[in-house]
């Protein structure tokens, strides 16, 4: 099979790791201090590495292999995230574009009356298309709130966007197959390969139980903000289970394995995506049999608008900010802001969502008496009542729930 | 007038040919001729299966840091996923070495010899200990 691309890609790459090499070298002292003081390695790059990919905004690359980038806050601010904003987390590899995305094939068996085996095209024509806003996050959002550091991708908030999903309910798709009554669980898979090459390996697969994805809102989705949902987020076609662990949400799906139990693929055992029930000790290995599934993700606010770190001109004594709160299965009641460490609070304007499983815009305007420096905190509360913490709690070893009160920090000039 | 016999046919006809065989060794009537193609890049390429794809990575051993080990810990981990995810992590020696458990229960690793594993687990603990110092440690006013 003729592979051009990776020829080409590969070009591209050499031609980036020239340009690299330049700009280390012109960074060097001249070539006899250099020989004078020995030949020390160049010291590793400071600060984050961003994203460098056709159609991708400058990302921050928490891992090249497998690709997985989150979004800045302040490039959370839009309405709907755009796609070259929305972050990325693969598992394994990336497949390979089919020829022609319509004839991608999606495979429905085990407890079901009539098992299918159903084109895109046939999908997307059979069933009625529905679109939402909904919300997409990885599991590990916030992992890097944890202290000590929990296992895994240190997501601060950028696991997380809202976009427009277009797709069929897999809910009709289950009717359609004849939903047995000894049905449980999903088992979901991707195209995606194993990291090692492996063909006959799933990368990962994750499910949901039958009444979340029986739930009109999760989605066979094919499209994302009006667009053939790219490659990189999954295309041509990918579930969307809203408000649940990212990881549920199958990229590349292929096939959907009705359980009579809970599923048992990789990613659903050990400590992946699992809380830990009694509390234990941070930083201690724990016992992965006495954890349970995340599911819906935590309520979390983000500040998007200003920047964490901005400097605010002299003389500015009040600073208008907004940002997006969610909440798994909840919609968000308040938000409350604090410039004082917590001591008072203060009421955002918080509105309603777009439809279910959408993030809410909230905006304030505070006070900044002075000039200095100032902590904006954000702190959301969902409909049940529930709100987030001072710190990440619940310290478990791949650092799943950490959903503190988030903080930009500014300060205004003298 | 003259009557048009064969003889002014036949020398008409042969100069326009004369003529017009020098015009196209002279690549005037045709446009340039390519240069070789192999069979290969003239097969149809209907689609480029890489479109979309993340630019390729490759980390190599110097990408992580000098120390006892460095080498079997490359060869062990970065066969199937890059070093900036073993960079990323601070973890004490128990977690460290549930990790290394993880990798070839979850993630298909070809388990180790225990004194592999064991120079494993030492540049790890050593390298990437725990090292979160609570949230004021960046202040991005400090620099």
């Amino acid at each position: 099979m003729l592979r051009s691309g990776t020829s080409k890609a590969s070009r591209r790459n050499v031609l980036k790791g020239v340009g690299m090499a330049t700009v280390v070298g012109a960074s060097l002292p001249p070539f006899g201090v250099a020989l004078a003081q020995g030949t020390a390695p160049a010291a590793a790059p400071k600060g984050p590495k961003f994203l460098e990919m056709d159609g991708k905004a400058k990302l921050v690359v928490l891992g090249d292999k497998p690709l997985v980038a989150e979004t800045p806050s302040a490039m959370l601010d839009d309405d709907v995230t755009p796609i070259d904003k929305f972050f990325v987390r693969n598992n394994g590899l990336v497949p390979d574009a089919p020829a022609d995305a319509k004839a991608w094939k999606i495979k429905i068996d085990g407890e079901v009356e009539k098992p299918l085996e159903i084109t895109l095209g046939d999908l997307m024509s059979r069933f009625p298309n529905v679109s939402y806003k909904m919300m997409l996050e990885c599991g590990g959002n916030g992992r890097a709130f944890f202290t000590p550091e929990a296992r895994g991708n240190p997501w601060t908030n950028g696991g997380a966007g809202c976009a427009e999903w277009t797709g069929v309910r897999l809910a009709d798709v289950l009717k359609a197959a004849g939903v047995k009554s000894s049905a449980v669980y999903t088992g979901q898979y991707g195209a995606d390969p194993h990291l090692s090459g492996d063909a006959t390996k799933p990368s990962i697969s994750r499910g949901v139980p039958i009444a979340k994805a029986m739930e009109p809102h999760t989605l066979i989705s094919f499209k994302m903000n009006g667009k053939d949902l790219p490659l990189i987020h999954g295309g041509p076609v990918r579930l969307i289970v809203p408000g649940w662990t990212g990881s549920t949400s199958t990229k590349w799906l292929t096939r959907i394995w009705v359980r009579d139990k809970e599923h048992d693929g990789p990613g659903m055992g050990g400590f992946s995506y699992r809380m830990a029930k009694t509390p234990i000790v941070p930083g201690s290995k724990g016992d992965e049999k006495d954890t349970v599934i995340l599911e819906a993700m935590p309520v979390r606010s983000v500040i998007t608008f200003p920047a964490d770190g901005a400097k605010l001109a002299a003389g500015t004594r009040k600073l208008d900010l907004r940002g997006h709160a969610w909440a798994g299965e909840s919609d968000i009641k308040t938000v409350d802001i604090s410039t004082d460490y917590g001591v008072s609070w203060k009421p955002a304007k918080v509105d309603p969502p777009p439809n279910k499983y959408a993030w809410q815009r909230f905006t304030a305007s505070v006070d900044l008496p002075a000039a200095g420096y100032y902590e904006v905190w954000a702190k959301a509360t969902d409909s049940k009542g529930v709100t987030q913490p001072f710190v990440a709690g619940n310290w478990n070893p791949q650092g799943y729930g950490g959903n503190p009160i988030n903080h930009i920090r500014v300060l205004v000039e003298s | 007038m003259k009557q048009l016999t064969i003889t002014h046919v036949v020398v008409a006809s042969l100069t326009a040919v004369v003529l017009l065989v020098a015009l196209d060794r002279a690549g005037e009537l045709r446009g340039p001729r390519p240069g070789y193609v192999p069979l290969a890049k003239i097969a149809p390429a209907v689609v480029d299966p890489d479109k979309g794809k993340p630019p390729p990575h490759n980390d190599t051993v110097a990408d992580l840091p000098d120390g006892k080990g460095r080498d079997t810990v490359f060869y062990a981990c970065a066969a199937c996923h890059g070093v900036a995810i073993i960079k990323a992590q601070g973890l004490t020696r128990d977690l460290w070495d549930a990790s290394l458990d993880l990798m070839v229960s979850r993630h298909h690793m070809v388990p180790m010899k225990p004194e592999e594993r064991t120079e494993v687990l030492d540049y790890l603990v050593e390298q990437f200990p725990p090292r979160r110092k609570g949230r004021s440690s960046e202040n991005p006013f400090l620099k």
